[in-house]
């Protein structure tokens, strides 16, 4: 069974009277362990996708059933849930929380799952730092760390509530190269330990990284 | 996200936007206390009432007064006896409810000592006036049962005829003083009597000072022909609850007797009001200064609460897709204004206890901040600060993610 099954994904922004379709029709699989890279020119709903995919918005139609059930009919405090526990995501501007330590901002997801005590979410966030080479890191603000440290502290975060999936949206949009290559062994690692990625990139370099890659064109699967 | 740690962002928010949050302070200080104040001053202005009530004969002090008679009465007021020594007896044997009872006449005659001459009010009464007014003589003795039964030509005088024709109230003992033209001696002098209401207001009462007792068979000898027609009638009931019950009964019973209700009956301490008009004033001042500033304080806070959800949508953006609910967005909000609430309701309770222990201190007051007037200040603060925190909490609450995340 594939972690995500879409098919048929419409999304239309309504902007005053004009109907913007910014998805016509989507169908993709993805299966438990890929990597997969999403990529095509400017404005043809990469975002958007990535946005349905990973449950911050609803399809206008079409169904999406994410590690096996159907959540394109959710809405609010469901879609909370889910985006809390299947989902990770890492923003291409990282949005670290600027007046929290690095540990505090991973265990971030953790506070809003609830059950966990403050220490036990902090001791996770720690070790799971000190996995992705931020040992150094912990207890430091944002503001004192490198970009591609950034990127890694926003992977850890993505990734410290276990979700069934990673996406990542523009990762190496806003490093320098050397902080780039970087975050792709990070990625790489993330992956070989048993993640599945999915993510959209601009970059030949970061597309090859991936085993598949998807292209979009005007909302659609380019074949 | 524990309330804590709620509360720990709405601080650090709180710091952020010092300059505003200083202001809504400065409503919400105002504005509890304010209240606070008020509190405390009508709570010390019924304690007043109550000390004036005590002293007057406290609860449970029962009046009865002859009732003026119509300019055309009736065949079965014309048969009335009207209020009598008579009724003070049988009530005094048969009326279960009450403790005492004291009979009282009433009239203002023309006293006399040496060469002075004025004309003030006497009362003929019994022993028990004094034991239900709770009244004792500074020296001397009051009035006996005995000085009742042989109708004995003695006087007990008010702390200010003693006072001001005898100059030593000691000295007045065994001094003679007319009563239009009969000789009386003195065997008593009553102590001072005094209320304020306030420093500003006069004795409330003064007047208690300023007349004579004599017993009430006396009175009737040598001042109505014998006529036992009251002025009116004390009465204690046997509990300081009991009041209700004896007012029934005894209006029971006189009504039987007379066959006619041509007396009123009322609880004792009218007039304890006298000042109340102006305390309403000053509560009602006080209270406008408090709603308004809690009003000011409000809105302020509304402002910095709406201007600081728009600073940080990107962030709540970034909360909800990671996991937070709509619901512990607007939990997120709130927390900051229960900080500022609480700490502008404790700095308002400070303030207004403060104000109060000043006026207090200068109006000689028994005002006092009490454990529920704080419990209703910093509550009113929490209040005033959930109310003007609901919108700019639903409004972070119902963000979209994707909309908040695109957002500057
Ligand atoms: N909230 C929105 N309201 C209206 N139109 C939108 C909204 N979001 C996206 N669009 C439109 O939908 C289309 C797809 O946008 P999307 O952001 O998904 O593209 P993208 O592939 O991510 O582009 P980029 O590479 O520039 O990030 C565009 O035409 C865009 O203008
Ligand atoms: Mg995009």
């Amino acid at each position: 069974m594939p972690l995500i099954e879409a098919r048929g994904l419409t999304k239309v922004y309504r902007l005053g009277r004009v109907d913007v379709p910014a998805l016509r029709g989507i169908d993709l699989e993805v299966h438990e362990g890929e990597y997969v890279a999403i990529t095509g020119p400017s404005g043809s709903g990469k975002s958007t996708l990535m946005h349905i995919l990973g449950c911050l918005d609803s399809p206008t139609s079409g169904s999406y059933r994410l590690d096996g059930r159907d959540v394109s009919g959710l809405r609010g405090r469901a879609l909370a849930h889910v985006r809390n526990r299947k989902v990770g995501f890492v923003f291409q501007t990282f949005n670290l929380m600027p007046r929290m330590t690095t540990d505090e901002n991973v265990a971030l997801p953790l506070q809003y799952r609830g059950g966990i005590s403050r220490r036990a979410r902090l001791r996770r966030a720690r070790a799971l730092l000190e996995r992705l080479g931020l040992g150094e890191r912990i207890g430091h603000r944002p503001d004192e760390l490198s970009g591609g440290e950034l990127q890694r502290v926003a992977v850890a975060r993505a990734l410290i509530g276990e979700p069934a999936i990673l996406l990542i949206d523009e990762p190496t949009g806003n490093l320098d190269s050397k902080a780039g290559a970087e975050v792709l062994k990070t990625f790489r690692e993330v992956h070989d330990a048993g993640n599945t990625i999915v993510l959209v990139t601009h970059d030949p370099n970061v597309a090859a990284e991936a085993a598949r890659t998807i292209r979009l064109v005007d909302g659609e699967v380019a074949a | 996200m524990s309330f804590l740690e709620s509360l720990w962002v709405g601080l650090s928010e709180a710091r952020r936007h010092l300059g505003q949050t200083l202001l809504s302070l400065v409503g919400l200080v105002l504005g509890t206390g304010s209240i606070v104040t008020v509190l405390a001053l009508f709570g010390g202005q019924t304690k007043i009432t109550q000390d004036f009530l005590a002293e007057v004969g406290g609860l449970g002090t029962v009046i009865v007064r002859d009732r003026e008679q119509s300019e055309h009465p009736t065949a079965r007021d014309l048969a009335s006896d009207r209020l009598t020594y008579g009724d003070a007896r049988y009530l005094k044997d048969r009326a279960t409810t009450l403790a005492a009872v004291a009979p009282g006449w009433f009239d203002r005659l023309e006293y006399q000592v040496g060469a002075v001459h004025f004309t003030g009010p006497v009362i003929g009464t019994t022993r028990d006036y004094a034991r239900i007014n709770d009244i004792r003589p500074l020296a001397g003795r009051y009035l006996s049962d005995l000085d009742v039964r042989r109708k004995a030509r003695v006087i007990v005088l008010g702390w200010k005829y003693a006072d001001s024709l005898f100059l030593d109230p000691e000295r007045a003992l065994g001094e003679l003083v007319k009563l239009r033209g009969k000789n009386y001696t003195v065997v008593g002098v009553m102590e001072r009597e005094e209320f304020y209401f306030a420093v500003w207001s006069g004795n409330a009462l003064e007047y208690r000072n300023e007349r004579a007792y004599i017993p009430i068979t006396t009175a009737f000898i040598q001042y109505t022909g014998d006529d036992e027609h009251l002025s009116f009638l004390t009465l204690k009931a046997r509990s300081p609850t009991g009041a209700r019950a004896a007012e029934a009964q005894v209006g029971t019973m006189l009504y039987l007797r007379h066959g006619v209700e041509d007396f009123d009956i009322t609880p004792s301490g009218g007039g304890a009001n006298s000042d109340a008009d102006f305390f309403m004033l000053f509560n009602f001042i006080f209270l406008v200064v408090g709603v308004v500033s809690l009003v000011a304080g409000g809105v302020v806070i509304a402002n910095i609460l709406l201007a600081s959800v728009v600073e940080r949508v990107r962030e709540f953006g970034t909360r909800m897709a990671i996991g937070a609910t709509g619901f512990q967005i607007f939990a997120h909000v709130l927390a900051q204004v229960v900080v500022i609430a609480v700490l502008g309701g404790l700095i308002g309770l400070g303030l207004g206890t403060a104000l109060t222990g000043t006026v207090a201190h200068f109006m000689k007051m028994p005002v006092a901040v009490t454990v529920v007037i704080a419990e209703v200040a910093l509550g009113t603060s929490l209040g005033v600060g959930f109310v003007a925190g609901f919108y700019p909490a639903l409004r972070a609450a119902r963000l979209s993610p994707v909309e908040a995340l695109r957002y500057g």
